[in-house]
C-alpha cells in the first residue's frame, strides 16, 4: 500500500470487474437517456487502466 | 434517482481503499513534521495530482457544471484565464522562495520574511476561513444526496465527515494527499463517461454549437462588453479582476494548495508540482463545464431531459446530478456518485490537513506554547484535526440555520484574500519592503475591498455606505473590488516600506529575490524543467483559448 500505483491499481481493477460483470449479467440495464452497455464499456476501460497502474508499479519493483 | 445494491456496493469498495489508504500510512507517522507536513517525502506525481484534487472539490464540480449550464464556456475563463497562469508563475518563480526558506506553512513565511503580526493575521483569518469553506461545501454535500437521493442531510453529513476525520487522523498529510490521487482518478473515471455520453446525445460539439446561442459554446468572442455576455463581465475585469488579482492570490499564497508543494520530496519536485498540475487542470473544464452545456442543448432538443425550476429560473446547481440520473445506469451511477462523493473529500481533507498545520504551527505553537517536545506538537496535530472536523460539521449546520451569515462571511473572506498576491509579489522581490508595510498594506487592501463594496451596487448588493457606481453583475462587482484592493495594498505596502526600517540583508537569505540562490535546472532532464514546462503548458493553454473562441 506505500506504492499508490499498486492500490490504485487494484481499486479501478476491482471496480471495473464489477462493472463488466453488471454489463455482462445484465446486458439490458438501461439509464432513460442512453443506447449503449455503457457499464460493460466503462468497465473495460477502468480495467485497462487499472491494469496499467499494476503493470507500472511491477515495472518499477 | 434510486441506487441498487450494486451502487452501494461499489461506495463500500470506495470506503474500504480510502480508509485502507490511512490505516496503512499510519506506521509513517511519528513526528509532527511527518503527520502536518509528510515530512517532506513525496514524488511529484503523487503532489501535483493531489494539487489539483484538493481544490476539484464538490463545489467546483456542482458550481462549474451549474455555471457551464447558465453561462456557457465562458465559465472555462475560471481554468484557462483564472488558474493556468498563477500555477504556472507560482512554480516557476516562487515556490524556490518558498520551498527553500524551509517554512512548514505560509503564514510561517510570512513570520520569516516580514513579522509576527503579518503571519498572525494571515493564519488567523486562514484558519477561520477553512474551517467555514469545508463546512459550506459539506452542507452544499449535503443538500444534493438529500434532494437527488432522498438520503438523510445528517447521514451524508456525518458519514462522509466521518471517513475524511479517520483517515486524516491516522496518516494525516501524507494519507490525505494520497487519497486525493485516488480521488482524482475516480473524479476523472466517474465524470469522463458522462460527458461523452451527454454530449454526444446533443450531436456532439458542432450539434450543441447549432442549437445553442452563440454565446454559450464561445469563450471570448462575447466578452468585449458586459452588455453582450450573461456574465455581466468585460475584458479588462475579467483579466486584471480574475486572471491577475484573484487568481494569483489563490494559486500563489492560499496554504490549501501550496502545502501540496511544499509536501514533495526536492525542490525540482516542489517547483514542478503546480506545472505537472496545469497539465490535468487544463481539460477539467471538458468533464465539469461542458456536460452543463450540454444539457441546456438536450433541453432545446426535447429529448425529455429537463432541468429542475426553482422559482422563475432553473436550478442549475442540480444539472450534474440529473444528467447522471439520465445517463448512468445502476452500476456507473455508483460509480458517478461516488465520485462526486470524492470530490466532496479531497476538497475537504485539504481543508482540513492546511487548517490543522497552521494552527498547529502558527497560532499553537506561535503564540500559546512554545517550546515543547515535538511529541507534544503531534499530539495537538492529531487534536486539531478532530476539532476541525467538528468544527466544520458546526459551520454546515450553521449554514441551515442562518443562510445569510454564509454570505457575510464569504463576502468578508473576499476582502482579506484579494490584497494577498501584492503583499508577496513584494515580500519576494523588493527586498526593501518591511513587516510594516505589509502589515499596513494587507489592512489597507482590506479596507478597500469593503469600501468597493460599500460604494457599489450590483444585482441589489452593495452600497451600504453610498451607491457610486452600478455594476452590471455581482461577478464584476467582485473582479473590481479585487483590482481596487490589491492596488491599495501594493502602494501602502511600498509607501509604508519606504518610510519604515528594512530587515538586515543577512537575514533575507532564502527569502527573496536577489538575495536567495535561484535553484539550477542543469542536472534536471529537458522534461523535467521548470521553464520547459510553463512554456509547453502555455502554448496548449492559448491554443485552447483559440479554439474555443
Amino acid at each position: 500500500m506505500d506504492d499508490l500505483r499498486v492500490t490504485s491499481g487494484m481499486f479501478f481493477s476491482l471496480l471495473g470487474l464489477i462493472l463488466c460483470g453488471m454489463g455482462i449479467l445484465a446486458p439490458g440495464t438501461r439509464a432513460p437517456l442512453t443506447e449503449a452497455n455503457v457499464n460493460l464499456y466503462t468497465g473495460i476501460a477502468m480495467l485497462v487502466f487499472g491494469g496499467v497502474m499494476l503493470w507500472l508499479a511491477r515495472r518499477r519493483a | 434517482m434510486t441506487l441498487g445494491y450494486i451502487d452501494y456496493l461499489i461506495m463500500a469498495l470506495y470506503f474500504v481503499f480510502v480508509l485502507g489508504i490511512g490505516w496503512k500510512l499510519k506506521r509513517k507517522v511519528s513526528t509532527s513534521e511527518d503527520f502536518l507536513t509528510s515530512g517532506r517525502s513525496v514524488p511529484v506525481w503523487i503532489t501535483s495530482l493531489a494539487f489539483v484534487a484538493t481544490n476539484l472539490g464538490a463545489q467546483e464540480m456542482i458550481g462549474m457544471c451549474a455555471s457551464g449550464a447558465k453561462y456557457g464556456m465562458m465559465t472555462s475563463h475560471f481554468y484557462w484565464v483564472g488558474a493556468i497562469p498563477a500555477m504556472l508563475f507560482v512554480g516557476v518563480f516562487m515556490m524556490p522562495f518558498y520551498y527553500g526558506s524551509r517554512a512548514r506553512s505560509v503564514p510561517e513565511y510570512l513570520k520569516l520574511r516580514f513579522d509576527e503580526k503579518t503571519r498572525t493575521f494571515n493564519a488567523v483569518s486562514f484558519a477561520v476561513m477553512t474551517v467555514f469553506s469545508s463546512g459550506i461545501s459539506m452542507y452544499a454535500l449535503g443538500l444534493l444526496f438529500e434532494l437527488a437521493l432522498g438520503w438523510s442531510f445528517t447521514a451524508s453529513v456525518l458519514v462522509s465527515a466521518a471517513i475524511v476525520l479517520v483517515y486524516t487522523y491516522l496518516g494525516g498529510l501524507t494519507s490525505a494527499i494520497y487519497n486525493e490521487v485516488l480521488q482524482f482518478f475516480l473524479i476523472v473515471l466517474g465524470s469522463a463517461p458522462l460527458a461523452i455520453l451527454a454530449v454526444n446525445k446533443a450531436g456532439g460539439w458542432e450539434g450543441m454549437a447549432a442549437r445553442l446561442p452563440e454565446v454559450m459554446t464561445r469563450s471570448w468572442k462575447y466578452s468585449g462588453s458586459a452588455a453582450a455576455n450573461p456574465m455581466g463581465i468585460e475584458i479588462f475585469g475579467l483579466v486584471m479582476g480574475l486572471g491577475f488579482v484573484l487568481s494569483f492570490g489563490y494559486w500563489c499564497t492560499n496554504f490549501l494548495v501550496v502545502q501540496r508543494a511544499l509536501a514533495a520530496n526536492s525542490m525540482l519536485a516542489a517547483r514542478n508540482t503546480p506545472l505537472v498540475a496545469a497539465f490535468p487542470k487544463m481539460f477539467i473544464p471538458f468533464i465539469v463545464i461542458v456536460p452543463g452545456i450540454a444539457a441546456i442543448a438536450l433541453m432545446e432538443m426535447g429529448t425529455g431531459y429537463s432541468l429542475p425550476v426553482k422559482g422563475d429560473s432553473f436550478n442549475y446547481d442540480l444539472a450534474l446530478t440529473t444528467l447522471m440520473a439520465q445517463f448512468y445506469p445502476s452500476g456507473l451511477l455508483g460509480v458517478g456518485l461516488t465520485a462526486l462523493m470524492a470530490s466532496f473529500m479531497s476538497g475537504m481533507a485539504g481543508n482540513v490537513t492546511a487548517f490543522n498545520t497552521v494552527w498547529t504551527y502558527d497560532i499553537y505553537q506561535g503564540h500559546i506554547r512554545k517550546g515543547a517536545p515535538d511529541a507534544h506538537y503531534l499530539w495537538v496535530g492529531r487534536m486539531t484535526t478532530v476539532v476541525g472536523v467538528g468544527l466544520s460539521i458546526g459551520a454546515a449546520y450553521l449554514a441551515t440555520l442562518y443562510n445569510n451569515i454564509m454570505d457575510l462571511l464569504q463576502l468578508v473572506f473576499g476582502f482579506v484574500n484579494a490584497p494577498l498576491f501584492a503583499t508577496f509579489l513584494l515580500g519576494m522581490f523588493w527586498k526593501r519592503s518591511t513587516g510594516h508595510g505589509a502589515f499596513t498594506g494587507l489592512l489597507a487592501g482590506t479596507g478597500a475591498a469593503a469600501l468597493t463594496h460599500g460604494l457599489t451596487l450590483a444585482e441589489g448588493k452593495g452600497a451600504w455606505l453610498a451607491n457610486l457606481h452600478e455594476f452590471p453583475s455581482t461577478m464584476a462587482q467582485n473582479f473590481w473590488i479585487a483590482i481596487f484592493a490589491w492596488t491599495a495594498c501594493f502602494l501602502v505596502t511600498i509607501l509604508v516600506s519606504l518610510l519604515s526600517r528594512p530587515k538586515p540583508v543577512a537575514e533575507l537569505q532564502n527569502l527573496v529575490y536577489g538575495v536567495t540562490a535561484i535553484p539550477r535546472e542543469e542536472g534536471a532532464r529537458w522534461y523535467e524543467r521548470p521553464r520547459t514546462l510553463a512554456i509547453v503548458i502555455g502554448i496548449i493553454c492559448i491554443l485552447l483559448n483559440v479554439w474555443f473562441w
